[in-house]
């Protein structure tokens, strides 16, 4: 089977013993491809398969992301563990119960509509019961899950309390990151890092850095140059020793890749007879994904293969890479996920992964390879920047007639290539430049190149920025044809799940009375996200000088059936905190690919002193919709809402991320 | 070179070149992983431990400083297998995702705690703005401070 032959998101047919197993003592192992790095995933997998199997949550043991152990799973993002993975898990517990149910009824001698189902028992009618255990004692379950077998919705509504699965061992000091794991005779690496972007290796010189005291190995493999030894700070010690000279390599050379996503008849025509017509410009520069834990891996490469223990949102392509450069087949590359640093897109990239096992293959013990932060900002993977140009006609009534989206962005996956299967780039470089509106007449383009900087995922891809332009326009129009900016926007939709939205946050935020002061204002955005419906309502503070505060916050959120909504909340919430910090503070600068923000000083992000004193988060969704995502919709309508706040606070409407002083002041 | 140190109540040693920090002698040489590297600068937080009940960045520390004094890591923060009340306050309030900066938000928050039993939230505020938090927990991480006061 070659996975990567595999669709975006096409899934084969899983058997139910991939997914469950029922042990010896009564816990109930699931299994996921997917990996936890701070989204509550675990935990919500687990109140799924303990909510179908009928067995006390702590009963249900999580195994996500073993290679050698799970279902594999193509990577761990665009906020579908819970709405794909979920349902299979949800599918596989459901065809579990029923096989359970089934033996249970041969054991009683009874009809399975006579027995029920309750703390991993089932349950005749005349109180007699027999355990999971026992039901699977001689024969394990096995057969091919069936579709539809999924579960009415549970009555009632779901508990709502704080859960994390991993709390215990976070607060303790116990749980292991891929920095703390230590092997037997684990040595340190670090590896020479080019200055930019395909710089060439010309020559190096290694005499000083080899005498360097620990230092075990010089490893040189091309213009790979790594170095280990016995402590980290000689490894780091030495590999600044080496005397390295980098030229320019053959710059990249793509032409951009245009693509229409949208044209309707008549554009022009309905631009020339718009009573009224806007153009603006909006830039979104890069960012860095920032995580707090720099890139860290352990690897173990021996005769019996590779083990590594990672931080990686897509374990079985760093499987395939890792068998690849060694020529091993994929079942001697043993990928062991950690617990995880946010990640935000960052774990789609080998780096760390792919240096340690080299260097542990070269030395033959098990080596740690942590990146430095300055390594995290120069040469991490970093978001795509946006630059776009949007033209809209309204007619007398203040009805949008005409729209315009010309957008211009790099590749938001890794795989920075024209030979990307047909859709993708679509998805991801154009995620939400189609908004879900009535627009009359419309042309959306798209156009991809290569930027300065190595580009990759982070979290919604292009959506985050797509939505910014596109709902600071929208308020643009609201204004001109002086208009409610909510009640604008619910003139446009046909969605009642969208409308119900807005109309939430609308209600909590006070939006219909709220203070009109200098200085302050409110904004609104919304959008749809991977089925999750989202509006949000920003206020916020500009002093004269231009400093922007985030005050208030408030999310009305629809993602279907909640699993478990204190998660949920938790993720809109640090959506939204997160978001803010992209708007307000952050830019990742680059002179010609050198990237210049190398310091949490030159790099800043939002601290506690940021955030705002209070973030609303209600949940609309019902029961009977299927479960969406909220890992990333939070994250999403935030830029908009704010910059339309700042706008309201101030006339000042700025079209240029971040909304520093400077940036705010300029756009007077 | 050897030196005696005081870790969460026990008499360690580590025989390390000078200049190394406190926080490479405890993740590397004691075994004790909870703080963690984040910048190696003491701008993020995520290294802090107690020096003598204050909170400090271990990566700007040198562990020739650290002899005679009391070190405390989050793994210390327990007594008698009763967790600390910080400790169980960002549990209640799930005041965390990654995790990977908690353990130097618990650092700080039971420092402030046994300086000022009951701190306002400009207070709290204050004692966690060292810890960046790229998750975006800080209100509940404020919560947590607050409920752990009570």
């Amino acid at each position: 089977m070659n996975p990567g032959a595999r669709r975006w998101g096409e899934r084969p047919p899983e058997r139910v013993e991939q997914r469950i197993v029922i042990e010896a003592d009564g816990t109930v192992v699931a299994r996921s491809g997917k990996v936890e790095y701070g989204q509550g995933i675990r935990t919500g997998f687990a109140k799924i398969v303990a909510e179908e199997l009928a067995v006390p949550f702590e009963r249900v043991r999580v195994e996500l992301g073993e290679t050698d152990r799970v279902p594999w799973d193509m990577g761990t993002f665009g906020s579908m563990s819970t709405s794909v993975d979920g349902k299979s898990l949800r599918a596989a517990a459901t065809y579990a119960r029923n096989l359970l149910v089934e033996r249970a009824s041969a054991h009683f001698g009874k009809a399975a509509s006579e027995l029920s189902v309750r703390n991993g028992c089932v349950f005749a009618a005349d109180g007699r019961a027999v355990s999971y255990q026992e039901l699977t004692a001689q024969a394990p379950l096995t057969g091919l899950v069936t579709e539809g077998s999924a579960s009415p919705a549970p009555a009632g509504s779901v508990e709502d309390k704080p859960l994390r699965l991993e709390a215990s061992d976070i607060v303790t000091g116990k749980a292991r990151y891929a920095a703390d794991v230590r092997l037997p005779g684990m040595l340190r690496g670090h590896v020479l890092q080019p200055p930019f972007q395909g710089a060439k290796l010309v020559r190096v010189n290694d005499e000083t850095a080899g005498q360097v005291p620990g230092v075990t190995k010089v490893v040189k493999d091309g213009d790979f140059v790594g170095i280990v030894a016995e402590r980290d700070e000689q490894a780091l010690t030495a590999v600044r020793l080496l005397d390295a000279e980098w030229a320019p390599g053959e710059a990249a050379k793509m032409q951009p890749i245009d693509l229409m996503l949208r044209k309707d008849e008549g554009v022009e025509a309905a631009f020339a007879t718009a009573a009224i017509r806007l153009d603006a410009r909006y830039h979104v520069p890069h960012i860095a994904h920032a995580s707090i834990g720099p890139n860290a891996s352990v690897a173990d490469v021996g005769d019996d293969g590779a083990d590594l223990y990672v931080a990686t949102q897509r374990p079985f392509a760093l499987r395939d890479m890792v068998a690849g450069m060694f020529q091993l087949p994929p079942d001697q590359v043993r990928i062991h996920p950690q617990v995880m640093g946010g990640m935000y897109g960052r774990g789609n990239a080998g780096d760390s992964a792919i240096e340690a096992a080299r260097l542990s293959r070269a030395v033959g013990r098990p080596v740690l390879v942590q990146w430095t932060r300055e390594e995290e900002f120069r040469l991490s993977p970093c978001r795509p920047t946006l630059d776009a140009e949007l033209r809209a006609g309204l007619d007398e009534n203040g009805v949008l007639i005409g729209w315009r989206y010309d957008v211009r962005t790099n590749f938001h996956t890794y795989d920075a290539s024209a030979t990307l299967p047909p859709g993708v780039l679509e998805m991801t470089s154009g995620r939400n430049a189609v908004p879900p509106y009535r627009l009359g007449s419309a042309e959306v383009q798209l156009h991809v190149e290569l930027a300065a900087l190595r580009t990759g995922a982070y979290r919604s891809l292009a959506a985050a920025p797509n939505v910014f332009a596109i709902e600071s326009f929208l308020d643009e129009l609201a204004f001109a044809s002086r208009q409610d900016p909510i009640a604008f926007r619910l003139r446009m939709i046909e969605d009642p799940r969208l409308r119900h939205v807005l109309d939430t946050v609308r209600d909590r935020s006070g939006w219909n009375s709220r203070p009109r002061d200098r200085g302050r204002g409110f904004g609104a955005a919304c959008a749809i996200y991977h089925g999750t419906y989202i509006a949000e309502v920003a206020e916020v503070r500009v002093s004269a000088d231009g400093l922007v505060r985030l005050e208030r916050a408030w999310a009305a959120v629809d993602p279907g059936r909640l699993v478990h909504p204190d998660g949920a909340r938790n993720q809109i919430e640090s959506g939204i905190q997160q978001a803010a910090s992209w708007t307000l503070l952050e830019e990742l600068k680059h002179r010609d690919g050198e990237v210049t923000t190398t310091t949490w000083r030159e790099y800043p992000i939002a601290t506690v002193h940021d955030a705002p004193s209070e973030i609303d988060v209600v949940f609309t969704g019902r029961l009977d919709a299927p479960s969406t995502g909220v890992g990333e919709p939070g994250s999403v309508a935030a830029a908009g809402a704010i910059a339309n706040a700042v706008f309201e606070a101030t006339g000042i409407r700025v079209r240029r991320l971040p909304l520093t002083p400077a940036n705010v002041m300029a756009a007077r | 070179m050897r030196f005696r140190l005081k870790v969460n109540g026990e008499a360690r040693e580590a025989d390390v070149p000078l200049g190394t920090t406190l926080l490479g002698v405890l993740r590397d040489d004691l075994g004790l992983t909870a703080a963690r590297y984040g910048c190696g600068h003491g701008a993020c937080g995520a290294c802090y431990v107690l020096m003598d009940g204050k909170a400090i960045a271990a990566c700007m520390t040198r562990v020739e400083e650290a002899p005679g004094k009391n070190i405390t890591t989050v793994e210390g923060l327990a007594k008698d297998g009763h967790l600390h009340p910080v400790q169980h306050a960002f549990i209640e309030e799930d005041a965390m995702q990654c995790g990977y900066c908690i353990s130097g938000m618990l650092i700080s928050s039971a420092a402030l705690l046994s300086e000022t039993p009951h701190p306002s939230d400009a207070q709290i505020r204050k004692a966690l703005a060292p810890h960046l938090c790229r998750c975006g927990v800080y209100l509940r991480a404020v919560r947590a401070v607050k409920r752990a006061a009570q």
